[in-house]
């Protein structure tokens, strides 16, 4: 008993599952990038700067906040740079730099760390950053006049100055094709162009275990059955605009949808009732950022009132015997 | 027959291969025994010898008087060296009882009694005196667990052979090598008990055992109940919901719902004592896992220290290494080698460096719901870990953490890696003191 052994000590249990948050995080960024490179194909420079400048911003701007707070950066759980690609996602490529970086900076300095970092903040920071700025617009469009400067002309793209297809639905313009629509047609946003290669991420994230059926399929259900109601036809609604982005990346996103089973499935109708809300009642707006952030702000109280009985409460147990007790 | 699951749970790697196969083997006898005078729930005994007594193998030589304690005997013949308090494998510090072992070993006489002929007060005098307890790592004196209050009936006996904790294969291998003694001694819990159903349940990874047993089974009164493989399957309240159907009340005992449940290597164990009037003086522990030399399903001794264990099984092969007692879901983490095996001890896995972690680094819950949802006792363990984490013994409390069976699926599912099973440890006594404090007033 002379050779003390070299022995590790820690709590149990001493096996744990292979998954990490940063993972996670980052099979979510991988599950992006079909979708990124179709909106780089259409919008080509445009485009790749936006993400670009995005996830820059994003990396320093977390260095930033979390040297102001005196915690050690968290790069590695890739929570900043998913962050920033989601920014990027939210914008259409006629953005300048500038827009996008300062809704990236909102996003994760203050929707993100000052709420108290990764797991306490109650928004999903993407959204937030990219409704901050359109809540700011009155301040942002007097900077976009002192700064028209600041413009990269990259050349026209032609695509980018058509009308998007959530407006067309709007105008009553004949739209394009299901096939298009589905698979890739430019408009919009750049998370936008492509619903197909947005569902071959999806499933790459179901297959992971990262995101479940049920928020994404409670809320695709309610636009498809308050559409039929409305006499609108449902398939638009689901290809146009950013409800897959919203309903499979977003509204999934852990930290800011509920932990309950049935929980998610409520979060997930009363987010598809609040997209048809905006886009039919007060059109022509795009409800997704609005209901999902919407809804973030109600996550507690639909835990709290969703919480299931522990076990040996869910059914009375059963004495065979006296049966009394 | 069959058994359905139970809610939550998840599947983990078995890796029984290490062990599975080997029979069970004796080892070179240690030159000193450690017999620690609490090796049960209940109180701890008084020493009954004392400093330089010579001891037989077999001999008593701790009681106590209280209805929830049980025996302690002298597994080897020797003579006592010092009654001392030791550090055991759980870190408490016990009083112990030295022995420095016989090169010649000399045992108590044993008896062999007509299982046909035996009472129901024989069984418990026998249990009792045998100081049996729960084999399965719960430690439960079994004589007070055979004699349930009069207000509570039995009607079901199950045996766990489910086995379901990773690496460990000491109960596979007693029901393949013990057949027919784990037969007898459910047929004696039947007895004293008087229950006419007993269902022993194994987990479908354990096809032959479920056969071997099929096979020596002639008592339409057993039945042997084939579970599905998911961790925790072996749990107490977890087993009587998928083989009754019946669920254990929060704060209950299997005693609510008119079930019990007892460990196959204890119905051994009962066989033995009725039969013999032999004491628990030996148990088969697994010694296994990537970093022992040669693992194996080992007799051995109570009181038998690690480190003498570990070499006669060829010894740790890399170091830094981890030594756990117990499996790795649910077991302790040893500093030194020089604690003893006691009855509860299941196994000793041995982890490679690569496997042999320390505490994590962890981070906020990202809220993803996966704890939530593997629970086996359907609750939320990410809001016991924050509470818990933040000293919030009464928010915690309503959260039920007492409920917690600490099975350790929610730190193994987490990708925060947050160690909520020690922060269920550390509020559970705190959340006690807040209850009695409660009941005071
Ligand atoms: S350790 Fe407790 S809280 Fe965690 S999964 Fe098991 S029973 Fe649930
Ligand atoms: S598994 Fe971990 S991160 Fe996920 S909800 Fe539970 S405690 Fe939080």
């Amino acid at each position: 008993m002379n050779d003390k052994k070299k022995l590790v000590v820690s709590s149990a249990p001493h096996l744990r599952d292979k998954g990490t948050v940063g993972n996670a995080m980052r099979d979510v960024f991988i599950a992006l990038i079909p979708v990124s490179l179709v909106s780089i194909y259409f919008f080509h420079w445009y485009a790749a700067i936006t993400i670009g400048v995005c996830l820059l911003t994003a990396v320093l701007t977390e260095v930033l906040f979390r040297k102001m707070l005196k915690k050690e950066p968290t790069l590695h759980d890739w929570s900043a740079l998913l962050t920033g690609l989601f920014v990027a996602l939210l914008f259409p490529a006629t953005t300048p730099w500038w827009k996008a970086a300062i809704a990236t900076f909102i996003a994760v300095g203050i929707a993100k760390e000052l709420m108290g970092g990764l797991g306490r903040n109650r928004f999903n920071p993407a959204l937030f950053g990219r409704v901050a700025l359109i809540i700011l617009a009155p301040l942002i469009s007097f900077i976009d006049n002192q700064f028209a400067a600041l413009y990269i002309n990259l050349g026209t793209v032609d695509v980018m100055t058509q009308a998007t297809p959530l407006a067309m639905l709007h105008q009553g313009m004949e739209m394009p094709g299901y096939g298009e629509l589905f698979f890739a047609f430019p408009g919009g946003a750049l998370g936008e162009t492509s619903p197909f290669f947005l569902l071959i991420g999806a499933a790459y994230l179901f297959y992971k275990g990262h995101i479940g059926w049920r928020i994404p399929v409670s809320i695709l259900g309610t636009v498809v059955v308050l559409t039929l109601l409305l006499g609108e036809n449902p398939l638009h609604h689901l290809l146009v605009g950013s409800l897959a982005l919203g309903a499979f990346f977003m509204a999934t996103d852990w930290v800011t949808s509920p932990f309950t089973n049935r929980g998610k499935v409520i979060f997930g109708i009363a987010i598809g009732a609040l997209v048809i809300l905006f886009r039919v009642g007060l059109a022509p707006t795009e409800g997704v950022a609005f209901g999902i952030l919407i809804m973030n702000g109600f996550v507690p109280m639909i835990e709290n009132a969703t919480t299931r009985y522990q076990f040996g409460r869910v059914r009375k147990a059963v004495a065979v015997t006296s049966g009394e007790e | 027959m069959e058994v359905k699951a139970f809610l939550g749970g998840i599947n983990v790697p078995h890796y029984k291969s290490f062990s599975e196969k080997q029979e069970i083997k004796e080892i070179k006898l240690p030159q000193q025994i450690i017999i620690p005078l609490s090796q049960h729930i209940g109180a701890p005994c008084q020493p009954l010898v004392r400093e330089g007594d010579r001891v037989k193998a077999g001999q008593k030589i701790g009681d106590s008087d209280s209805f929830v304690s049980a025996p302690v005997h002298a597994s080897l013949s020797g003579t006592v060296s010092s009654i001392e308090d030791k550090k055991i494998h759980s870190g408490e510090k016990v009083q112990c009882i030295v022995i420095d072992v016989d090169k010649k070993q000399e045992s108590i006489e044993y008896a062999d009694n007509d299982l046909e002929k035996v009472s129901k007060e024989d069984i418990v005098k026998a249990v009792k005196e045998a100081g049996i307890v729960g084999m399965g790592g719960a430690a439960f004196p079994t004589a007070v667990k055979i004699q349930p209050p009069p207000d509570k009936p039995v009607d079901a006996l199950i045996l766990n052979g489910c086995e379901c904790e990773p690496y460990l294969t000491c109960d596979h291998r007693i029901m393949l090598e013990k057949a027919e003694e784990l037969l007898q001694g459910v047929k004696l819990l039947q007895k004293v008990l008087d229950v006419k159903k007993a269902y022993i349940c194994i987990e479908d990874n354990k096809m032959d055992a479920i056969s071997e047993l099929s096979e020596k089974n002639d008592d339409p009164g057993i039945v042997i109940m084939k579970t599905p493989t998911k961790y925790p399957q072996g749990a107490e309240k977890q087993l009587i919901k998928a083989t009754l159907d019946r669920e254990v009340p929060p704060g209950g005992l299997p005693f609510d719902v008119g079930a019990l449940v007892q460990n196959v290597g204890t119905a051994v164990a009962v066989y033995e004592a009725v039969k013999y009037n032999k004491p628990l003086l030996e148990r088969v522990v697994t010694v296994t896992g990537q970093n022992i030399a040669e693992p194996g399903n080992i007799m051995v001794k109570i009181g038998t220290p690690l480190e003498h264990l570990l070499n006669e099984c060829g010894g740790i092969k890399e170091e830094p290494a981890k030594v756990v007692m117990g499996g790795p879901m649910t077991g302790v983490a040893q500093e030194d080698l020089e604690v003893p095996v006691v009855k509860a001890i299941t196994g000793i896995t041995v982890l490679p460096p690569a496997m042999a972690f320390g505490e994590l680094e962890y981070m906020e819950c990202v809220r993803c719901g996966k704890c939530v949802e593997d629970c086996p006792m359907l609750l939320y363990p990410n809001q016991i870990s924050i509470y818990g984490e933040a000293g919030m013994y009464e928010q915690a409390e309503k959260w039920n953490t007492m409920d917690c069976i600490e099975c350790g699926i929610c730190a193994y599912v987490c990708p925060a890696q947050r160690p909520i099973v020690k922060f269920v440890q550390q509020a559970k006594p705190q959340i006690q003191n807040l209850q009695n404090s409660r009941n005071n007033t």
